[in-house]
């Protein structure tokens, strides 16, 4: 089986690829509660790593600020000074508290993954190839590395914190469990439990242990999660990427789709202009020709005049044919005028494989969601006729909560579709990139192969136009 | 080739809508030089419908792009002119043929309509013929048309219990042809065609009737249905 195959940008800004809240199990508070416990020995471990160079560095970034700012103002006086100096000094002063910060982030995000199952994208800044000193700047101008080590650095309160109500925890529940044996032991005349009332028997013993037993069980559930949730909480703030590099990815992002978007318009003029070429303008030379011999014929030999008028007007209307489907394939006039269900049908119909149409809309989605919904049916259609070996294949179209329109074609053929292999999706997934939509291909060897393509309603002008 | 056709004294009286001045006028030549009277040639859905109304012609030959909006305006006014105008038969021309635009037309009645691809006049005695069938009250639908009805139906059991050969008559029946016309079409006789026919409606659970048009229909509605 391989993986799903997503292509194109996760694009929805400020959130994460899992959700921060999973159902909770009983293997998962088990790992979560390992996970709160071993916060502590980390902490200190990375504290005693990074102990020393961050004193060492404290050091010699006094030093160099001292010497150096007598320098830079002696030299400010007579001549130009060397700030850059000055601020690589700096830099290769703290590489290696940042490159140890960084190593123990990465280690503390992939335990967070693991163990409360939250995963993180990368906050940090495309690395530039360079020299280590390059890096090491660049390391340094990074926030996400002084988030880092700020995370690293609050990872032993809050581990101890975590550790601390853990163990009372299990201390609590083990208590609550062993009451009967050793509340006697503790108190022989008897435990005040609420101003006259005392217990002082076997019974009211073994009666507050039975209701005490499910309250601290709650309560270790609820403060295992509630840790968890605020670890996780940390880690967001100071582990994952800020908003400003949230944005900054984004923009990158919108630029790259932006650019294969304009690179398949012209990819798809060329592709045009190719077809008309090779097909109609050769089909119209050459009945051109013939109705040009056939005029020369006339007079002389009406028989293959004749002929050569039969084959011509056969040319004329093959072109007309390879017109039609060419003007289709750029836009089907159904699309525009009965929308996506009426359209979808129609390829269904042509798809020479049974295809099974189940569209459920209410307004129609704006023009250029509709046509890229469309285009990817078509060409997950074209691919179920031409590569799946399917016996029949299902299209979907539904508008889901938030606001989207998922279209999804599934067949029963072989699968082993390589989205990355073909022009036709990777086109597509570009297309629905810039409309801020995803494709999802899903397509082990052996079948069934699944396309999946989401797009928000609102994003080409904000409208929904109304059925006509 | 279709039904030879014996042209009546009157000839039929055509109104042509269409909004490409080189199609529209070489439709009129086309029709005139069959025998047809072309009375009237317009270029939008409100000019088909003061034509139709002034003059009653029998037949109305419509495209489905035309102005303002170049979308099915052409369409619109097919349907539209075949409620306000009775008896006035019409016959769809367009660039592609789509299934949906087929079935709002046949929403009407499928008398006197039909509806073909433009390439079509391209083979000009087909063509004529397929005007005088709208005219006369047949239903002319193109063969792309009943291939996607075909194709839309394909998982149908009855369907499937077919013949090749039985197909072939299927979709000449849908597309308004008579048994004589099938005949030459398949190069069978015409008996033979009568009892695939048979066959057919047996096949499908459909009874048996006698008018072509009648017959055309049953199997659209089984088709469509």
């Amino acid at each position: 089986m391989s993986a799903p195959m997503a292509l194109g940008p996760n694009v929805e800004p400020g959130h994460d690829s899992a959700s921060p809240f999973r159902p909770p199990s009983f293997a998962g508070l088990r790992a979560a509660a390992g996970f709160l416990l071993s916060s502590l020995p980390l902490a200190i471990f990375w504290f005693a790593v990074l102990a020393a160079p961050i004193l060492l560095g404290v050091f010699l970034a006094a030093v160099w600020v001292v010497v150096m700012g007598l320098i830079l103002a002696v030299l400010s006086w007579t001549g130009k000074p060397q700030w850059q100096t000055f601020v690589h000094g700096l830099a290769l002063i703290s590489a290696p508290l940042t490159l140890l910060s960084v190593r123990g982030a990465q280690a503390e995000r992939r335990r967070i993954a693991r163990s409360l199952g939250y995963q993180m994208s990368s906050p940090y800044r495309r690395m530039l190839r360079g020299s280590t000193l390059d890096r090491a700047h660049a390391r340094a101008e990074d926030p996400a590395a002084w988030r880092d080590l700020a995370y690293i650095l609050l990872l032993v309160p809050v581990g101890a914190t975590e550790f601390a109500s853990i163990v009372a925890a299990f201390v609590f529940l083990v208590g609550t469990i062993t009451l009967p044996a050793w509340l006697f032991a503790a108190f022989p005349e008897g435990a005040p439990l609420w101003q006259e009332v005392q217990i002082d028997t076997l019974p009211e013993a073994l009666i507050v242990a039975v209701v005490a037993l499910p309250v601290s069980v709650l309560a270790g559930y609820l403060l295992i999660t509630g840790l968890s949730q605020a670890h996780i909480a940390l880690g967001r703030a100071l582990l994952g990427p800020s908003r400003r590099a949230q944005l900054a990815e984004r923009v990158e992002e919108l630029t790259e789709s932006r650019s294969r978007v304009l690179a398949a318009t012209l990819a798809e003029r060329r592709r045009i202009e190719r077809d008309l070429h090779d097909g109609a303008q050769q089909r119209l030379v050459s009945l051109a020709m013939e109705l040009g011999m056939a005029r020369k014929k006339m007079a002389t030999d009406p028989v293959v005049a004749w002929q050569l008028i039969e084959e011509a007007h056969g040319e004329a209307k093959r072109a007309l044919a390879e017109i039609r489907d060419l003007v289709r394939g750029i836009h089907p006039a159904v699309l525009s005028d009965r929308g996506l269900d009426a359209a979808i049908s129609a390829l269904a119909d042509r798809c020479p494989v049974p295809v099974e149409v189940d569209a459920e809309l209410d307004g129609r989605p704006p023009e250029a969601v509709e046509t890229t919904a469309y285009f990817v049916v078509a060409e997950a259609l074209a691919n179920v006729a031409k590569h799946s070996g399917a016996s029949e294949a299902r299209v979907a179209v539904r508008r889901v909560p938030g606001d989207r329109l998922v279209v999804e074609v599934v067949d029963d053929g072989k699968g082993g579709a390589n989205p990355e292999a073909g022009t036709g999706l990777a086109g597509l997934a570009d297309r629905l990139a810039a409309l801020d939509g995803r494709l999802l291909v899903e397509s082990p060897a052996g079948g069934p192969t699944r396309v999946r393509a989401g797009l928000p309603l609102g994003a080409a002008d904000g409208t929904t136009r109304g059925t006509p | 080739m279709r039904d030879a056709e014996i042209p009546s004294k009157a000839p039929l009286r055509v109104v042509i809508a269409e909004d490409s001045g080189l199609l529209r006028e070489g439709l009129a030549r086309l029709l005139a030089d069959a025998g047809l009277e072309v009375v009237a040639k317009v270029g939008d859905g409100p000019g088909l419908m003061a034509a139709a109304e002034q003059h009653h012609p029998d037949v109305a030959v419509v495209d489905v792009r035309m102005p303002p909006g170049y979308q099915d305006e052409g369409l619109k006014a097919a349907i539209e002119v075949r409620r306000r105008v009775p008896n006035l038969t019409v016959l769809v021309l367009s660039q592609y043929v789509e299934e949906r635009y087929g079935a709002e037309l046949l929403d009407g009645g499928a008398a006197g309509v039909g509806y073909l691809l433009k390439d079509r006049v391209a083979d000009v005695s087909d063509f004529v013929a397929a005007v005088r069938d709208v005219a006369s009250g047949g239903t002319v639908l193109d063969p792309e048309v009943v291939s996607q009805l075909l194709s839309r139906r394909r998982r149908d059991q009855r369907l499937a219990a077919l013949t090749p050969r039985e197909r072939e008559v299927l979709s000449l029946m849908a597309e308004g042809r008579s048994n004589h016309a099938i005949s030459i079409a398949l190069y069978v006789t015409e008996g033979a065609v009568e009892k695939h026919v048979k066959n057919i409606f047996g096949k499908l659970g459909l009874a048996q009737t006698g008018a072509d048009h009648r017959r055309v229909l049953a199997v659209l509605t089984y088709l469509r249905g």
